[in-house]
């Protein structure tokens, strides 16, 4: 009788025993999960209908205002140089952290020198660095792509060099047994043990990016949804201001969710791993 | 507390470490005295004297305690909203399930956003910069409440209502442990973001501190001035980095060590 | 033994290995010496946590020595040789949960560059020898602790070794596998002339398996007796173990594990 060699199917595994939705059925689930934001912005809708108060324009302003600023007025003047700094900046802090990250972790020595003033450079609170540039290299595209490059790096930069070093050392035994090559022990084994830890530094370097973007527009710059959004403010163009605000809202949210379904495919191996030991 | 032993283990990394700083002090002092010099990069002894002076400055250590002041009210009003609230939705399958998909949307977006609605309703002021590090962190400490909450094991729940045992009663003794180290991580996590959103509000929005110092000394290109408290808000950062990982560790132990008991 | 014996593939020289230094070293092997021929299978049996895993590294060159020498073909181990694959006891954790069974079994072989074709044949022939055929497509975390552990062997397997060293590579398998398994190594070793050290707690097994059996005893780690298996070299799983001879060589093992240095004394 083979009982050892039953097929564990993360689909088919025991499951801890959870709590059977006892009383709610999945289509009111459903319903509840889709009705209470839909609910919430018919009842702001409705409030601020007839409201006249200077810091609440009608729901139905904000949208018409956000459909002529964003879609597509400004758009090209202003969205997208916002998003290609952040993109950039993005890009080049992900390539700086993953190799520095990589190198750090490796090499003892140069990890020690380093360490305490990554520490050290990774509490200052990421926007806070945003006046430093603007001194030194103005209010140009240019500071901005910097600052967002160099706060965005500090956490993919912590998380690859923990994570390069916390690879399980069997691993590492079995690509020195099978006399793997540098380049394919580094590609092949540790950056994908490594993954699932560099993947979270990579989640957060984007929150920050994102943050310092909008921080770096708002301080010194003409162009951007942030600037747009605070000479609004600034101008007591209040509808203006909030379809500002609803845009970088959107921005944050969509931003966010393509990270976690890039995150979901490459990590499918590590998600389905967990899933199997917790069923186990 | 060095022991001999923490020493003979530690010495090399540390003095590597010194190293560094010392070779980022000397690498720092040749920029800016050679091919940085016409720039707004102090030299080393700027930066230090006017650190020094704000350090003998009434006023700068006011605005120290009001940073830090402020950002812990933050955090501890968000604490006491995000597990309210968080208990009330985690035990209740109806709110939890209305609640997701919202939760869901507002979990991203950071507090800058919001920074200029708040900024206008409530000005450059202390309250604008409590209700903007709510905003931050209760959210994420909510999260983690509902799930603390829903993890816990509900055969002990189930268990302790067969010994009669009142809602509360089952809140207090049971939920609530067991959703503690979820708790204890999110206010880990949120005490430095509780700084961070502090010294955003006051750069960003005028609100009183530290980064409002800073924005007036960018303003007047005092960069000495500017670079001193960078200096100042990296320590600040790291005090509380270092004390939220001391309480979620004490908080942990002792969620360990009563659940030792129990088991 | 006379003088015109080549010389061993493997060859374990007065290894001896300790953790820490000065009072308060740990000795884990002391004096440990034993000999491979080619294409000899083999068994290394002793009771258990007298540091079979640690000697097993130290001859593939993972951990450094203390003292004595570990060589193949007379020279020198500092580094796990090219002729050498070793198939880790912690299987779990030596599989990349990555990559699917086919690709695990294929990393090893690809700076080996055999070309497409001949690769693929190896990974196949491989993967049916322990009886994976149906699982080459799923991931490590899909099965279960014995296919798992096939999965280990096959990638030792396809990578062709001359000396194929092996932890106890089927403590989690079942009955009727692992009788599969033994046959398998036995025919691998007539196919390839490979040698192959397998370190086992079964010692039904190692009789099974070897033409000599090293015994371990504890305390630090040492050789307590190498025996010569007296069984023919064709062997059956019913039939040889059903033998005379069989179960005395199995008593002989038995008994120098349980009580090895009164059989020393004997001896002496």
């Amino acid at each position: 009788m083979t009982t050892a060699d039953i097929t564990v199917n993360h689909l088919t595994a025991r499951r801890r025993p959870r709590r059977r939705s006892r009383r709610v059925p999945s289509w009111l689930k459903w319903a509840l999960a889709v009705g209470t934001p839909t609910l919430l912005l018919a009842a702001w809708w409705v409030a601020s209908a007839r409201s006249s108060s200077t810091f609440f324009p009608p729901l139905e302003e904000i949208l018409t205002r956000f459909q002529q600023l964003w879609l597509f007025a400004h758009f090209p003047t202003d969205v997208v140089p916002s998003l290609a700094n952040l993109a950039g900046g993005y890009a080049l802090a992900v390539v700086v952290g993953i190799v520095l990250g990589f190198v750090l972790a490796l090499v003892r020595p140069l990890r020690w020198l380093l360490e305490p003033i990554i520490h050290f450079v990774r509490s200052i609170p990421p926007v806070a660095l945003v006046p430093i540039f603007i001194t030194m290299i103005g209010f140009g595209n240019d500071m901005r792509i910097t600052s967002i490059a160099l706060a965005a790096t500090f956490p993919t930069l912590i998380a690859t060099m923990d994570g390069i070093r916390s690879v399980d050392g069997t691993l590492k035994d079995v690509s020195v047994v099978y006399r793997l090559t540098r380049t394919e022990k580094f590609t092949q084994v540790y950056l994908p043990a490594a993954a699932p830890q560099i993947f979270a530094g990579l989640q957060v370097s984007l929150q920050i990016a994102f943050i310092v973007m909008i921080a770096s527009e708002m301080l010194g710059a003409s162009t951007g949804i942030g600037a747009l959004t605070l000479t609004a403010q600034q101008s007591f163009m209040i509808a203006d201001m909030w379809a500002g605000v609803l845009l970088l809202g959107v921005l944050g949210f969509v931003i966010n969710k393509l990270f976690d379904l890039v995150k979901a495919r490459i990590l499918a191996w590590y998600f389905g791993a967990k899933e199997a030991q917790r069923d186990s | 507390m060095m022991t001999g032993h923490y020493w003979r283990h530690n010495s090399r990394p540390l003095a590597y470490g010194a190293a560094g700083v010392g070779l980022l002090l000397i690498v720092w002092q040749v920029l800016a005295t050679g091919p940085l010099s016409g720039t707004s990069l102090p030299t080393v002894g700027q930066a230090l004297s006017a650190l020094g002076e704000m350090l003998g400055d009434g006023a700068f250590w006011e605005d120290t305690a009001v940073t830090a002041g402020t950002a812990l009210i933050g955090l501890a009003a968000s604490i006491v909203v995000g597990v309210v609230l968080g208990i009330l939705i985690g035990t209740s399958q109806l709110l939890r399930f209305a609640t997701s998909a919202v939760l869901e949307f507002l979990k991203p977006i950071p507090p800058i956003v919001i920074l200029p609605i708040v900024v206008l309703i409530l000005g450059p002021t202390t309250e604008m910069t409590i209700v903007l590090a709510i905003i931050g962190c209760a959210i994420p400490i909510l999260i983690q409440t509902v799930a603390g909450v829903f993890d816990v094991d509900p055969v002990r729940t189930d268990t302790a209502r067969s010994y009669g045992m009142g809602q509360v009663e089952i809140l207090g003794r049971v939920i609530l442990p067991g959703a503690s180290p979820f708790i204890a991580t999110a206010i880990r996590v949120s005490a430095p973001a509780a700084l961070v959103v502090t010294v955003v509000a006051g750069l960003l929005g005028g609100g009183p501190g530290l980064g409002q110092s800073l924005y007036q000394a960018q303003t007047a290109g005092d960069s000495a001035r500017m670079y001193a408290l960078i200096i100042v808000l990296g320590v600040l950062g790291m005090a509380f980095q270092a004390a939220s990982q001391l309480v979620e560790a004490k908080a942990l132990h002792w969620h360990e060590s009563k659940r030792e008991v129990q088991a | 033994m006379d003088h015109a014996t080549p010389v061993p593939r493997l060859a374990v020289d007065r290894l001896c290995k300790s953790y820490g230094s000065g009072p308060q070293a740990k000795e884990i092997i002391r004096d440990l010496s034993f000999e491979v021929a080619a294409g000899e299978v083999v068994c290394i049996v002793g009771p258990s946590g007298v540091g079979k895993t640690t000697l097993l590294k130290c001859i593939t060159g993972l951990q450094p020595l203390t003292s004595g020498e570990a060589r193949i073909d007379g020279q020198p181990i500092d580094g796990p040789p090219e002729q050498m694959a070793l198939v880790f006891q912690d299987y779990h954790r030596s599989l990349m949960p990555w990559l699917t069974v086919r690709k695990n079994i294929r990393l090893p072989l690809r700076h080996l560059r055999l070309g497409r074709a001949e690769e693929n044949q190896r990974i196949d022939e491989a993967i049916e020898a322990v009886g994976l055929s149906h699982a080459t497509e799923l991931y490590p975390w899909q099965l279960s602790g014995g296919m798992q552990q096939r999965v280990a062997i096959a990638r030792g397997l396809a990578y062709r070794p001359e000396i194929l060293i092996m932890d106890e590579p089927f403590a989690s398998v079942d009955a009727q596998t692992r009788f599969e398994l033994e046959d398998l190594c036995l025919r691998i070793r007539e196919q390839f002339g490979m040698t192959i050290l397998v370190v086992t707690h079964d010692i039904d097994e190692a009789v099974y398996l070897s033409d000599r059996v090293v015994v371990l005893g504890s305390k630090p780690a040492h050789v307590v007796e190498v025996v010569t298996v007296n069984l023919p070299r064709e062997r059956d799983q019913i039939t040889t173990r059903a033998t005379k001879a069989f179960v005395d060589e199995r008593t002989r093992v038995l008994s120098l594990i349980k009580n090895p240095h009164r059989q020393e004394m004997a001896d002496a």
